[in-house]
């Protein structure tokens, strides 16, 4: 075991929090959301965007509008592209973090959760792997979404940002609280819902 | 600054934390024996299982899920409600949990408690917040320390190990105990259960057969009898039991139990441990304005309906 004094989350919450937005849909306070790429595309919680478009403010405060190109009620995802053009986006010089497969988690591994509990943005809380990875069936169906759960304390405005590793690699979208738990949405899950959005976005790909 | 070394040291925490996890989940089991979802066990020593009794509701026949996924018949060997363990026999063939020293219950340790409410191990981490010393449960068990800690104990933990940042087992977690906060039970009182439970099937408890209410003694014959200014008042007797035969009547105050003072009946209860059966004990009392002193020599309880079935407790 290392000295726990050599030991802080800082500097991994630090790149965390430069990809991690607060995004207001107009009612009910704020969520949080994820900066996934370069191009500008948010993934956030489908119960943070309720309606057409909504306001994303970057962690040192800029912000721009973002329309809603996806919204998946059944994974609690939601997808928004930012209504800038490209070289706006460019410029904005947007911090895309690492993805990890969840499948790969430990429980017991550290994990890190950023938002704005209660409407405060830039808040971490730390905790350990629950489970790693499990499908979520409704009716014996073929899963809808994966999730990770997580202890760790989070709070609404937690919606929507960030679950990540030790190294500050993304593993889940935090959606909920069951059970004290945290639940997040496997990144697995985003992947797929992107492919789908990106597939009916440019017609020739098959 | 945060430097690239600190951030390395954090993934090195967390690969040791998985490891731990990783290491007390091979000894820890899940225990199929309510209605519910199973709850966790512990293979405490070759072919010996620790489970929390309020999670135990059947002595047979009781399915045991190991880490691998394949699962093993066990019978139960005895339980202790008033400490809130049950201890099963079954052939696991599976390694005994490591064990962290006694030492190593110290406030503020980084401690994880790791469970298997199902197929697969659960974690969650925390840290020992109070280490006191030996106090009784609300049944009257003994426990060597008082072990609080802060961190989430989720359904179907109880029965599960505490370990250490090595995944070495300091304790079993339950929810039995205490609703105020998670309470471990430690290392040294599940090894004096075990023994007891394994050799005899139960923990031997002390009786007096007596019922008793909590009254107030005036102050002005509190200072004349030299007493506190609570007693304890009898108001059952069963018939041939400790306190029948010892002369025990009725209204009697009882002040001081083995030189105790008793304001509480579980206080009495308290000091009806195993080592003062067969004993005679002096209990001080009032009766009919005077104090007198009897020698009460303490019984064995009966074996009773065990208290922990049917509790709805995780």
């Amino acid at each position: 075991m290392l000295p726990l004094s050599s030991i802080a989350a800082s500097a991994v919450a630090g790149g965390l929090r430069a990809s991690t937005v607060q995004v207001s849909s107009g009612q009910r306070g704020a969520g949080s959301g994820i900066i996934w790429r370069s191009d500008g595309v948010v993934v956030t919680n489908a119960h943070v965007v309720r309606g057409r478009g909504a306001q994303v403010t970057l962690d040192d405060g800029r912000s721009f509008d973002a329309v809603t190109a996806l919204r998946d009620e059944r994974c609690d995802l939601a997808v928004l592209l930012p209504e800038l053009a490209g070289s706006d986006v460019d410029g904005l010089a947007l911090r895309v973090p690492q993805i990890r497969d969840p499948r790969t988690l430990r429980v017991g591994e550290i994990v890190l959760a950023l938002g704005a509990p209660w409407g405060i943005p830039g808040c971490l809380a730390l905790g350990v792997v629950h489970a790693a990875h499990e499908p979520v069936r409704r009716g014996g169906r073929e899963a809808e979404a994966e999730i990770v759960r997580a202890d760790v304390r989070l709070a609404p405005g937690n919606s929507g940002g960030p679950l990540a590793d030790a190294a500050g690699r993304i593993v889940g979208v935090n959606a909920m609280i069951v059970g004290g738990l945290g639940v997040a949405i496997s990144t697995r899950t985003v992947a797929r819902l992107l492919r789908d959005l990106d597939a009916r976005r440019s017609p020739r790909a098959a | 600054m945060p430097s690239a070394s600190e951030a390395t040291a954090l993934e090195a925490l967390s690969n040791d934390f998985a490891a731990a996890v990783e290491r007390a989940g091979q000894a820890t089991v899940a225990i199929h024996a309510r209605r519910r979802i199973p709850a966790s066990g512990i293979i405490w020593r070759d072919g010996v299982i620790v489970a929390a009794n309020h999670t135990v509701h059947i002595d047979d026949d009781i399915t045991v899920s190991l880490a691998d996924g394949s699962s093993v018949t066990a019978t139960l060997a005895g339980r202790d409600p008033t400490t809130d363990l049950a201890v099963l026999r079954g052939a696991t063939g599976r390694a005994p949990i490591g064990r962290a020293p006694a030492d190593a219950l110290r406030v503020g340790a980084i401690v994880l408690a790791v469970g298997r409410p199902g197929a697969s191990v659960t974690a969650s981490m925390g840290v020992i917040s109070a280490v006191g010393g030996e106090w009784r449960t609300w049944q009257g068990g003994r426990i060597d320390r008082f072990v609080r800690l802060d961190l989430s104990v989720y359904d179907g933990f109880s029965g599960g190990p505490l370990v250490d940042g090595a995944g070495r087992a300091l304790g079993v977690n339950t929810s039995g105990l205490s609703r105020a906060s998670a309470i471990a039970i430690p290392g040294a009182t599940v090894d004096r259960v075990v023994d007891e439970l394994l050799a005899r099937g139960r923990v031997a408890r002390g009786y007096v057969g007596l019922g008793m209410q909590a009254v107030q003694i005036p102050e002005e014959a509190a200072r004349r009898f030299g007493s506190g200014d609570v007693g304890l008042m009898v108001v059952s007797v069963e018939p041939s039991g400790p306190a029948d035969a010892a002369g025990i009547l009725l209204g009697d105050v009882v002040l001081t139990f083995d030189g105790e003072p008793v304001g509480d009946p579980t206080e009495l209860l308290a000091l009806l441990g195993p080592e003062r059966i067969g004993k005679a004990v002096p209990a001080k009392l009032l009766r009919a304005g005077e104090v007198r002193t009897i020698a009460i020599t303490v019984g064995e309880r009966p074996e009773s309906v065990p208290q922990g079935r049917g509790r709805r407790r995780r």
